[in-house]
């Protein structure tokens, strides 16, 4: 007795545990972290798919940030820090030896939770990592700096004053330059922080919208308390609860029907 | 609704905003279930002043669904639920209009309890009584199962309604052969009809609402899907 017409009903969804390698940006395998004796991250494994916008949620604590840092190796930058597993992008492990950390970030760019421009023009921001890559040229620098402005939808806004300070432009504003300064190196990966919790609601709509036009180019992580966020901007989402990853699925799924009870209680905003 | 969890919302606001809605709808499950014995027994007896009751009752009904409906809105709009929340006001929701419609049906049974000639034709409305009964017990366990929230009991009552369309079709053929051999008596045998196929779409109404409280529950939609694949979810 089945009279329903499946074709109509919308499943564009991936199925995450069987991403093939064309559709997969970075694979998290096995990652356990620790900061003394104090572990932060459990075994945590996951696919994370290119050009899709994946969204780190969980209390604070429960180790979001510190994978979303994993990253790109911000760790490295922390006393006393251990790490064990592998996070492969193109088939390499980014905590091998071999591999060259500046070349990561530029392959993997971070936006944090403040704004944080350089006391400089908002010209010289945006083309800052293009002139440490060695490039002077005057023409491809204004041609990056505008296709990268544009790319973070500030262009219109600051076209009239490239070379006004960058502490001159408001906090929303100043949020989307430091994006339009990861983007303009052209990463593969773009890992945002907290990117919005700075911001008031109009800006945070902005950046919204921003993030939701950017993954036709990049593969998107980003880690928000806010939980609406998630669900707006987010195409999976992953929930993570004292260190290890409870649930990851996508964002429908999560948000209406969550398989997890520490995924529900947390969702719906019940003691866990 | 007590097994899944639901006063432990750190907002104390919330969780008071869905008991409140939760208690009303089960209010309205009683209204209408009120209504609809009355509506029966006032056709089965004849009675046009209970009849009458029945109809002016329905107003009750009707601003019963429109004020949970604006609460339902209302807390969509505030609290943004997600998850079993979100879903359990979805259910409410589809089920508060699914109860007007039953409220509806009682007012068309009640109708028919107001034309006169039917006390010359007693005994077609004993077939309808026993449909009636029925149609009231499976209402009741539905109301029943939407307070508990219970998915299992839920899937079995959903299967009942095949047992009140066959009764339906019963009555059908019975009331055909009163037409054909007494065709002035049409008019009367019509409204008895209309009352039969009333009753009937309370058996459907109630089979929906099923569905919700399976899908508050499981988290799956099953309109549209067989027993089996019920079972197997």
């Amino acid at each position: 007795m089945i009279s329903i017409d499946k074709s109509v009903m919308k499943t564009d969804t991936l199925d995450l545990d069987n991403l093939s390698p064309e559709q997969t940006a970075l694979e998290i395998r096995n990652l356990d972290l620790k900061y003394g004796d104090k572990q932060a991250l459990f075994d945590v494994s996951m696919k994370i798919p290119k050009k899709k916008v994946t969204a780190f949620i969980g209390p604070s604590g429960c180790g979001k940030s510190t994978l979303l840092r994993c990253i790109n190796r911000m760790n490295d930058l922390v006393d006393n820090c251990h790490i064990g597993g592998e996070i492969m992008l193109h088939g390499q492990n980014i905590y091998d030896k071999k591999v060259d950390v500046a070349s990561l970030r530029r392959n993997v760019g971070m936006v944090f939770q403040r704004p944080n421009p350089f006391p400089k023009s908002i010209y010289e921001n945006v083309v800052y990592g293009l002139r440490l890559q060695g490039i002077n040229n005057r023409r491809e620098l204004d041609e990056a700096a505008e296709r990268s402005l544009r790319g973070a939808a500030i262009w219109d806004e600051v076209k009239d004053r490239l070379h006004d300070n960058a502490f001159g432009l408001s906090g929303g504003q100043q949020q989307r330059l430091v994006i339009a300064r990861a983007i303009a190196i052209e990463p593969e990966v773009l890992l945002l922080d907290e990117p919005t919790s700075a911001l008031d609601p109009i800006s945070t709509l902005t950046i919204e919208e921003l993030i939701t036009e950017l993954k036709s180019k990049y593969t998107v992580v980003i880690v928000t308390h806010n939980m609406q966020q998630a669900a707006r901007v987010s195409d999976q989402t992953a929930f993570m609860y004292m260190g290890e990853l409870i649930e990851y699925a996508d964002t429908n799924t999560i948000f209406t029907t969550p398989k997890q009870r520490k995924t529900e209680d947390y969702i719906t905003g019940r003691y866990g | 609704m007590e097994n899944m969890n639901l006063n432990r919302h750190i907002s104390g606001q919330f969780n008071a905003e869905l008991d409140d809605i939760r208690n009303r709808v089960l209010a309205m499950g009683g209204l209408v279930e009120n209504q609809l014995q009355e509506a029966l027994n006032a056709l089965v007896s004849l009675d046009a002043e209970l009849a009458q009751r029945v109809i002016e009752g329905d107003h009750r009904v009707n601003g019963m669904e429109v004020s949970i409906d604006e609460e339902c809105t209302r807390i969509i709009a505030k609290r943004q639920p997600a998850a079993s929340d979100l879903r359990m006001i979805i259910a409410i929701s589809k089920t508060i209009a699914d109860l007007e419609r039953i409220g509806d049906a009682c007012v068309k049974i009640a109708k028919a309890a107001l034309d006169k000639r039917l006390k010359n034709q007693q005994p077609l409305l004993v077939s309808i009584e026993n449909m009636g009964r029925h149609a009231t017990r499976t209402l009741h366990d539905t109301l029943d199962a939407l307070a508990r929230m219970d998915a299992e009991v839920a899937i079995e009552l959903h299967r009942e309604d095949k047992k009140l369309d066959s009764e339906y079709e019963g009555i059908i053929r019975q009331l055909m052969t009163y037409m054909m051999e007494d065709p002035r008596s049409i008019p009367e045998v019509l409204d008895v009809l209309w009352a039969a196929r009333a009753v009937e779409r309370v058996g459907d109404r109630c089979q929906n609402i099923c569905e919700y409280i399976i899908y508050y529950v499981k988290g799956k939609d099953v309109r549209h899907t067989s027993y089996e694949e019920m079972k197997n979810i």
